[in-house]
């Protein structure tokens, strides 16, 4: 099927998925609103379905926490999550949403893995060495009091990349800058990215497609450090044997930002969800955001 | 001697403030104590995945007094990632085999639950580990317990300090609760049998991926705050290709030929420890479990089947854990 006939059938599945608060659930069969395939749903979502994108955006707003952060689903502790930096990626173009930004912003600057503190910087470079990473150099957590992991490294880097001032949030470019040194410190020695650390107890981990591609998005202003080729070039290899729609969408969208032809790729991935039932909603997200990827590029862009 | 007022003084605030110290440790970290008078092991002689696998573990099962009639069985298998050429995931002819098996016993339902601990990409890890198809063929449903709804559950023991965890609905519908872990040797934890398997059922959709929370917390009081909260009904753990060295990723296949079935998670563990040549009270969550989740001790196990087979050369394991080989 034709790659903009399935994405136009894709959005309808997501505006009917819609639940009556205004985001989206993680499956099919779930009640409870989930932030992560709310921030993509919305970011999915056509212009032609502004009401349900209204929604969405109110929904955001409404379940932001008192500390600025979001949480992970409606319901959550209130202490915040990763999800912030993807709430703030959607809301990046709604000007009425300025205020509820800053105050993420201000929530995502001071989220930091717990190797940031002096204590447990010293104790992973002296005493606990067997996961190879420099503790230094420090990105985001999944949730507070947790270490930094590659995905909401990337997130954040990509949410700060599009703060369009400095809004009194001086500390971003250092924050920017040691989330890429993370990034960089952290890759797999073949190239790409696996869940954290490229090698524990001395045994190279394997890349992930999906982390790889994220974690490419975020370096996309860093093309020259050369990891970033060399995982280009794996992430490329690879994506061609893929036969999963995640892994599938998330390799299409960090190839074509470093501009490579994924147009097979697009074809071969508007094929493939139309064999699979899909019950995971970010996924169906993600893959409309992979369908329309110029767009989504410009979503995703600082 | 007399003791002035003010010696009794000091001495009573002295001995009130050191009980008051150490209650805490002495004090159970359970509210709940599942060890039966005896459990029961069998040891199943299992060449290769092949497909009299089906019978030879249905009759495995029927030396139990299994009773899931109108049941929801939750088959929670370990699947962490893919890796080509590795022991890394129970294997699905396994978890098919059970499925079938439990049917044949009367299951009202039998559904496949996990949410993997490395990789996102749980349909990649389904597809490419060979599960996807062989769960459609045999129209066995699959839950991603890493997205599921969830529910605020308060822990059962208090071995870490998180007193609650979120937790996937679909353990909560599930009226028998099956641990099928693969055998393996664990680079933080020693081992990873069915206990640690358990850590399949605490959402990446709260915690991401890994659950890094659970590491923080100490890997070993993890194990026995899921485990108390979440009960194992009863164990089919897959050492037919087992893993040795570093583990859970990066080990090397060792073949065992094995599957172990068990009605207690403490026995399944500490059997199959043994069988890797482990001495499991100095495996630290094997140890504590005994004192309230099953038993250890094989005084209080009965074996059936095959009879237990120490190895002359013990699994291979990280630096930090020789010293639970028990030679």
């Amino acid at each position: 099927m034709n790659a903009e006939v399935r994405l136009l059938g894709i959005r309808q599945i997501l505006a009917q998925k819609q639940l009556l608060s205004g985001g989206w659930p993680a499956l099919t069969l779930s009640s409870q609103t989930v932030l992560e395939p709310t921030a993509y749903s919305m970011m999915a979502l056509g212009s032609d379905l502004w009401d349900e994108h209204k929604r969405a955006r109110r929904c955001l707003v409404r379940c932001q926490n008192p500390n600025g952060s979001w949480p992970a689903f409606i319901g959550d502790d209130d202490e915040g999550s990763w999800a912030t930096a993807l709430a703030l990626i959607a809301l990046r173009n709604y000007s009425e949403n300025v205020p509820a930004q800053l105050k993420g912003f201000r929530w995502l600057l001071r989220s930091a893995g717990k190797e940031s503190s002096l204590l447990w910087r010293w104790k992973f470079q002296t005493a606990d060495r067997h996961a190879r990473f420099d503790p230094n150099k420090f990105g985001w957590p999944w949730q507070p009091r947790t270490n930094s992991w590659v995905v909401p490294t990337a997130f954040a880097i990509l949410a700060l990349n599009q703060l369009s001032c400095t809004c009194d949030l001086e500390d971003s470019e250092q924050r920017i800058r040691r989330g890429i040194e993370m990034l960089l410190d952290r890759v797999c020695p073949g190239g790409g990215w696996n869940a954290g650390n490229g090698v524990v107890y001395g045994g190279a981990l394997a890349p992930h497609p999906d982390d790889t591609a994220i974690a490419l998005l975020a370096l996309k202003n860093h093309s020259d450090e050369p990891v970033v080729p060399k995982s280009l070039e794996w992430l490329e290899g690879t994506a061609t044997t893929l036969s999963a729609p995640w892994s599938l969408a998330w390799a299409v969208l960090a190839l074509a930002a470093y501009s490579r032809n994924v147009r097979p790729l697009v074809g071969f991935l508007a094929d493939l969800v139309g064999h699979i039932d899909i019950q995971d909603t970010a996924t169906l997200a993600v893959v409309a955001l992979a369908l329309d990827f110029e767009r989504s590029l410009i979503l995703l862009a600082s | 001697m007399a003791i002035t007022r003010q010696e009794l003084l000091v001495g009573g605030a002295a001995i009130v403030a050191g009980a008051s110290v150490t209650t805490p440790f002495f004090r159970p970290r359970y509210r709940i104590k599942r060890c039966p008078a005896r459990s029961r092991v069998a040891i199943l002689h299992v060449e290769d995945y092949s497909r009299p696998i089906d019978e030879l573990l249905f009759s495995g099962l029927r030396l139990f007094c299994i009773n899931v009639q109108g049941k929801t069985v939750l088959l929670k298998p370990n699947l962490v990632d893919y890796i080509p050429g590795t022991a890394l995931n129970t294997h699905h002819q396994l978890v098919v085999a059970a499925a079938e098996a439990f049917r044949h016993l009367g299951a009202r339902n039998v559904v496949v639950g996990e949410g993997p601990g490395h990789q996102r990409d749980t349909q990649l890890v389904l597809s490419d580990s060979g599960y996807e198809g062989e769960l459609k063929l045999h129209k066995i449903p699959f839950v991603d317990l890493n997205r599921d709804e969830l529910t605020r559950t308060r822990l059962a023991a208090s071995y870490t300090d998180l007193q609650y965890l979120w937790l996937p609905r679909t353990i909560f519908q599930a009226d028998f609760i099956v641990s099928m872990p693969k055998v393996k040797t664990h680079h933080w934890s020693g081992v990873t049998l069915s206990m640690k398997n358990m850590f399949g059922v605490v959402p990446g959709n709260k915690y991401g991926w890994p659950k890094n929370i659970l590491h923080w917390s100490g890997i070993q009081h993890s194990i026995l705050d899921v485990c108390a909260t979440v009960p194992i009904h009863f164990v089919i753990a897959d050492a037919v290709m087992a893993m040795e060295g570093n583990g859970p990723l990066n080990g090397s296949p060792r073949p065992l030929c094995t599957v172990v079935l068990a009605d207690d998670p403490v026995a399944a563990d500490a059997t199959c420890a043994r069988v890797m040549g482990f001495e499991p009270d100095r495996i630290a969550h094997i140890h504590e479990a005994s004192h309230f989740l099953g038993n250890s001790s094989p005084a209080l196990i009965d074996q059936a089947a095959e009879a237990l087979r120490v190895p002359e050369v013990p699994f291979q394991v990280v630096p930090e854990f020789r010293h639970i080989c028990a030679i």
